[in-house]
């Protein structure tokens, strides 16, 4: 029976598998949420590059602040695992 | 340092004969940067109007056109030309007034010629492509005019008709559209015209040719080949002459260029009858220089005076850097170039950036390939201009910081060096090493370094802040306002520090247990209520009081103080991600395919050792281009987004000197 088998060690085990899912959907999920929110930006960010190369800077500027979302995402799953 | 090169506002006035001698003085000195004046008609400039060019102008121009056209035919620019041995400007001149005219008609007559064969070639295949379809009627071409009271239809059809009057019919099937020739008596045209066109008739015209299809086809398909050849030929010249001129044209472009931007240059000064007024910036150590210079030239006749101008946004703006710093001008200005009278963060960013990308990456092997990658990319020559080679210089400067941090963090390819690593352990518990590295990676300690880093980044911007709006703010209620609001972000952000301190005992600072000292049980007011949280408290207070004088909102954006320092998180996970891909690939290729291999070789082990091999190039090449992305994007945003958005207002005027900076000539 599953219960007589779920002695503590496997208990440790499952509740680590567990840490490692939690962990994979914590910079899943947030990668996500950065692609989306990287979609929109990136178009028009190109849009206005290939109006005006001096935006460049700008441009990438704003593309990339999404990105400090998935960057939690992996601090968390970090967090998760290490701590 | 920390501020652009200091300017001196110059007004130079002199009588109008005096005009090209000022000019070709100034565009001698290379450092006047012209202000152009705008003819506004404002009160006091009554009769000031704008320049008109020198003397000649016209003709320079026509040669400049003359060159860019024949550059256009060989697809040159003097933007994509690099390393060419200079030319002295005597000998191009020469050049331009005797090879020119020649080169030019050369070039022309290839060009006609060119084209003719061009036109030819399209029609023949016109010709071609007309006449293929009447090859499959067993007619010669002339049958298919010539008559009284016969008219001839031909066309593509998608199935036969049947046609109710007399005719003569050829119907041939073709994979793209069936081809259909009819003869009919022309006054039962027009009814034969309507059955076809209500079963979705194409007609085409019948090509005016003689003899047979076959023979009409060969004559084109040879006149076609003839004019192929023609057309190879010239291009072949024209390429020939490209090889030979190039050089020499790029030379002439540039010293027409720059004859014409003399020539043109009094259309930015401000004139009147006799007299006119250049006004511009030069650094202030070229005061002397071009005075004595523009005195000699004119012998005396001009007047140069020194302006004390106060309006900081007119000033144009040249960096003042140490050597080392200039490479990182390039990511300054791919952001905004500073404003004359504010913080120059480029030092900070070059020292920083390096080091940050280092932090990042951290692994020897990894900075070695960056170091050779950025010497071949520069021995190749594949990165062209000033930005191609500033760029290459970062790359080598973040290499060499990378194996620094890799030696420290002992790594290598993602395996460990010979010694434990010296400041945070990056490794997995994973593959041979498993048991080296049980405790995993010290990620905690890395994460702590960070946030530190984040927290000494963000408050370093505020400080900035504050000295930029007392810089460059009008003195006033205003400066004290926003000086106040930069000083409450500061104050939020370590009094949130302080209260975090207080009530929980944090161990680490750096990543070293016991450097933070233990606010929790500083002068306790209450059970769990260390004096410390009070201060905390007020600091608290006060910060959103300063904050709020300025602008209530901003007290809105208070979470984005924890949100832009833990933003810097990413210095610690992004590496470790990086080592993690690295372990990942050395456990794919080495764990699983080549030692089960070698220790028992066989043919099938072999085949399993280049599938090893194979995964352990491409995933390190994968890591490597991560490596670069990820060092270098995130190191350069963290500057951008979470520091610079602190004080950095930018869009400072470029200094652009008058007078060119020469590639291919030189006086």
């Amino acid at each position: 029976m599953a219960i007589e088998t779920l002695t503590i060690e496997v208990a440790q085990e499952m509740a680590f598998g567990y840490t490692a899912i939690g962990a994979g959907l914590a910079v899943g999920l947030a990668g996500v949420g950065t692609g989306l929110g990287e979609m929109g930006i990136g178009a028009a960010a190109v849009g206005a590059t290939a109006e005006d190369r001096e935006m460049f800077g700008l441009a990438l500027l704003f593309t990339v602040l999404p990105e400090t979302i998935v960057i939690f995402g992996l601090v968390i799953a970090l967090l998760l695992l290490f701590l | 340092m920390f501020q652009p090169k200091p300017m001196t506002h110059l007004l130079i006035a002199a009588p109008k004969e005096q005009m090209a001698s000022v000019v070709t003085e100034l565009y001698r000195h290379q450092v006047f940067h012209i202000t152009d004046f705008v003819d506004q008609g404002k009160e006091g400039y009554e009769g000031v109007r704008l320049g008109t060019p020198l003397e000649g102008v016209g003709e320079l121009s026509t040669n400049l056109l003359k060159i860019r056209s024949i550059e256009n035919v060989f697809q040159t620019s003097p933007e994509t030309l690099f390393d060419i041995p200079k030319r002295p400007a005597v000998t191009i001149r020469e050049a331009i007034e005797r090879e020119l005219p020649a080169i030019e008609m050369e070039v022309n007559a290839l060009t006609v010629k060119r084209s003719a064969a061009e036109s030819r070639l399209r029609e023949c295949e016109q010709r071609i492509t007309e006449l293929k379809p009447f090859a499959l009627v067993p007619l010669e071409m002339d049958l298919y005019s010539g008559y009284d009271s016969i008219t001839t239809i031909a066309g593509y059809v998608a199935n036969e008709v049947p046609i109710n009057v007399p005719h003569e019919k050829y119907y041939a099937v073709r994979k793209d559209g069936n081809f259909l020739v009819i003869f009919v008596e022309t006054q039962n045209a027009t009814e034969v015209e309507h059955i076809l066109s209500d079963a979705d008739f194409q007609s085409v015209t019948v090509p005016n040719e003689t003899g047979s299809v076959q023979a009409a086809i060969d004559k084109y398909t040879a006149e076609q080949i003839l004019a192929r050849t023609v057309f190879a030929e010239t291009g072949a010249k024209i390429s020939e002459l490209k090889t030979k001129y190039a050089d020499l044209l790029a030379a002439c472009d540039e010293v027409l260029s720059g004859d014409v931007e003399r020539a043109e240059a009094p259309l930015r000064f401000a004139t009147t009858e006799e007299a006119f007024v250049i006004d511009g910036w030069v650094p202030a150590d070229h005061i002397e220089p071009i005075t004595a210079g523009l005195n000699q030239a004119t012998s005396g006749c001009v007047y140069v005076t020194v302006d004390d101008e106060t309006n900081a946004a007119a000033i144009p703006v040249e960096y003042n850097n140490p050597a080392f710093a200039k490479p990182t001008e390039l990511f300054m200005d791919v952001y905004a170039r500073p404003r004359y009278n504010e913080i120059d963060p480029t030092l900070i960013l070059a020292i920083m950036f390096p080091i940050f990308f280092g932090f990042i990456v951290g692994d020897v092997g990894y900075g070695i390939i960056f170091l050779i990658l950025a010497l071949f990319v520069r021995k190749m020559a594949m990165f062209k201009g000033d930005g191609g080679r500033n760029l290459i210089k970062i790359l080598v400067s973040s290499s060499i910081t990378t194996m620094f941090f890799g030696l420290l963090y002992s790594e290598c390819l993602g395996y460990s060096l010979p010694w434990h690593a010296l400041i945070f352990q990056r490794h997995l518990p994973m593959g041979a090493d498993a048991a080296a590295h049980a405790g995993g990676p010290e990620a905690m300690p890395l994460l702590i370094v960070s946030i530190w880093i984040g927290i000494a980044y963000i408050t370093i911007g505020r400080i900035f802040g504050i000295i930029n709006h007392y810089r460059m703010d009008r003195a006033g209620k205003h400066r004290t306002k926003a000086i106040l609001g930069q000083a409450g972000w500061i104050a939020i952000l370590w009094s949130l520090l302080i209260l975090v301190c207080s009530f929980f005992s944090v161990e680490q600072m750096f990543g070293i247990t016991g450097m933070m000292p233990d606010f929790t049980t500083v002068l306790p007011i209450a059970p769990g209520l260390p004096g410390t949280s009070l201060g905390g408290i007020i600091l608290l207070v006060l910060g959103c009081i300063f904050l709020a004088q300025e602008n209530v909102l901003d007290l809105m954006e208070i979470p984005t103080i924890i949100s832009h320092v833990l933003s810097f998180c990413r210095l610690a996970a992004v590496g470790l991600s990086s080592v993690a891909i690295a372990m990942v690939v050395n456990y794919l290729s080495f764990g699983m395919f080549i030692d089960p291999a070698l220790a028992n070789l066989d043919a099938v082990g072999v085949i399993m050792i280049i599938v090893g091999g194979l995964i352990f190039l491409c995933g390190h090449a994968l890591n490597v281009g991560l490596g670069l992305l990820g060092g270098g994007l995130h190191s350069i945003r963290l500057h951008y987004v979470e520091f610079f958005t602190k004080f950095y207002v930018g869009g400072g005027i470029k200094y652009n000197p008058f007078g060119l900076k020469r590639k291919f000539s030189e006086e």
